[in-house]
């Protein structure tokens, strides 16, 4: 039996497979079809100051090997989140982050204010500085160095949970948005969020998603997501996540020889909520039969030439 | 809910482009729960595609289900090859079902396209229940109707070019159908324009009517949030949630007509 725990900050977890936000509700929806108790970490849907509807339809469509989404965000507001969705969490076995998301820095911030008013065993914030789909976002945090190491300085005044900043992919220079972050005072680091992408209906003409652009995931991006953590692991000290197209035990051990302590499976879980399970099984296996004692010491460990 | 291996028992050409495929599959069985359900079927297991598939169940019988469905993609092309004996993973039952409260009205069911299987489930039950009820199905031409225009057993076809049954869209075949009907309820399901059509027909004659609406679906769980229809509703406050549009999977796919705007 290989070691599978590992550890984020101050944090202990089982193992490193963690569930994407937004690919797993509030956590609890899908324990009909999942054992969510061994899962590493459930990363919930991102939170916003006060509910949102989200974008019209069409929101999703599949593309080759991922698919596309437009979902803008829909969720209940921190306020219901407090109400309903902690007390919840009280019984649960398995380590919650809760994603947050805002368009300005105040709302980031009140969110989590909120949030670290009441009693919970939330063990993390992972921050979406991101999100592809609504114009505020994020998005314009995601993308600027400066606003970046700001929004993280003060949210880090504010909390002494984890605290993660989720990154974009769609920008020129991630590792650079990855440092400021660090500077900021990030436990770590998750990527990568979805890449800006388009489908279209050549019958009609229309798009295949409401308002045009959508954000695309699944294995087609896994190139980009282990491309984006190499780079970031190369600049930065803080541990990073893994995100992307993760479908396997293999995946995942991509992503930490790429530079990532743990990875967040995404897509996959709308396949089957019960991928993550069965990849912890995998990965167990799988690090047995490669001789690797724990996952730690493979991070970051690709080598390069011939 | 469950994630089930199910075994294809048969699968076959019914009309032009149309298939019905039975599977046993004893858990999806037991927990089904009434017409307007639907499965996620794992047609494939590459990655190539992601996705699951919905597809509305079209009957139940003891530890077997069906399915009706169109090819209209890769995805269903390979759902035709599919023989005898085939594993195939399915998650299910999901959604919510038609319904009736009592059983003093009389069930039109309008079905057409992809939209048939529930409307056919539906019917199956209403007759295994006794309960009264009309069958109205719409297709472009013959060819794509696989039963017969009967409207002295209360089965009316349409046809768009008049190759069989009533030309035109299902409106003119729910008018005749309406003619010896008492307290007409319409329970449909099919392409938008069906449903649209069925939704201003309904309320231009004020009868109550249920629709179960398609949509392009990730999850069919409630956990991608993929899936909405926009509800009619005036009085939605600044900021709020699951007010302005429902999930389908989880809220629908049955809706009351009145409720949900289409398209």
């Amino acid at each position: 039996m290989a070691d599978l725990r590992i550890k984020i900050g101050s944090v202990d977890f089982k193992n490193p497979i963690f569930v994407a936000s937004g690919t797993y509700g509030y956590g609890t929806e899908v324990s009909e079809l999942a054992d969510i108790t061994v899962l590493g970490a459930i990363v919930t849907k991102s939170v916003t100051r006060y509910p949102r509807e989200g974008n019209p339809p069409p929101r999703i469509v599949e593309t080759p090997s991922g698919m596309l989404n437009s979902i803008g965000l829909a969720n209940i507001g921190v306020e219901a989140y407090i109400k309903k969705m902690i007390p919840l969490y009280e019984e649960l076995k398995t380590p919650i982050i809760m994603n947050i998301a805002g368009s300005t820095d105040d709302e980031y911030c009140e969110v989590l204010e909120l949030t670290e008013l009441v009693s919970s065993n939330i063990v993390g914030y992972e921050i979406n500085i991101s999100c592809p789909n609504v114009n505020a976002g994020g998005m314009e945090f995601g993308v600027d160095c400066d606003l970046t190491e700001q929004l993280t300085t003060r949210l880090r005044k504010l909390t002494d949970r984890l605290l993660i900043m989720k990154l974009s992919p769609n920008v020129t220079d991630i590792a650079a948005i990855g440092v400021a972050a660090e500077k900021g005072g990030a436990d770590a680091l998750s990527a990568i969020n979805t890449l800006v992408g388009m489908s279209i209906n050549t019958t009609n003409k229309k798009s295949n998603i409401h308002y045009g652009y959508g954000g695309l995931s699944g294995p087609a991006i896994k190139p980009v997501g282990l491309a984006c953590v190499h780079k970031i692991y190369q600049a930065v000290d803080i541990p990073l996540i893994g995100i992307g197209g993760i479908t396997s035990a293999d995946d995942v051990l991509e992503y930490v020889l790429a530079g990532a302590a743990a990875v967040e499976v995404g897509t996959a879980n709308y396949r089957d909520p019960n991928i993550g399970t069965s990849i912890i099984v995998e990965l167990d296996t799988l690090l047995d039969q490669n001789d690797i004692g724990s996952v730690p010491e493979f991070v970051g460990k690709v080598e390069l030439g011939s | 809910m469950k994630i089930e291996i199910a075994t294809v028992m048969e699968n076959k050409l019914i009309a032009s482009n149309l298939w019905k495929m039975k599977m046993t599959a004893p858990d999806v069985a037991e927990q089904y729960k009434g017409a307007g359900q639907f499965i996620q079927i794992l047609v494939q297991s590459s990655w190539e595609s992601p996705l699951r598939r919905p597809m509305s169940i079209a009957a139940v019988d003891g530890d077997e289900i069906a399915i009706i469905y169109k090819v209209f993609g890769r995805m269903t092309q390979i759902l035709t090859e599919l023989k005898a004996g085939t594993a195939l993973d399915i998650l299910g039952p999901l959604g919510n079902t038609f319904r009736w409260d009592d059983n003093e009205f009389t069930a039109v069911l309008v079905g057409g396209g992809v939209g048939l299987a529930p409307v056919l489930n539906m019917y199956g039950e209403c007759t295994a229940a006794g309960q009264e009820a009309v069958l109205v199905l719409g297709a472009r031409t013959s060819v794509e109707h696989f039963i017969d225009h009967k409207p002295q057993n209360n089965v009316f076809l349409a046809t768009d070019d008049g190759t069989t049954g009533i030309a035109g869209t299902v409106i003119p075949a729910i008018v005749k159908s309406l003619e010896n009907t008492s307290k007409p309820e319409i329970l449909a399901c099919g392409p938008e324009p069906m449903l649209k059509a069925v939704q201003e027909f309904a309320a231009a004659h004020q009868i109550p009517a249920q629709i179960s609406v398609e949509s392009y679906m990730g999850c069919g769980v409630g956990i991608c949030q993929g899936c909405v229809v926009k509800r009619v509703n005036g009085n939605v406050a600044e900021h709020s949630y699951h007010e302005k549009y429902s999930l389908v999977c989880i809220d629908g796919p049955v809706y009351q007509s009145k409720d949900v705007i289409i398209g």
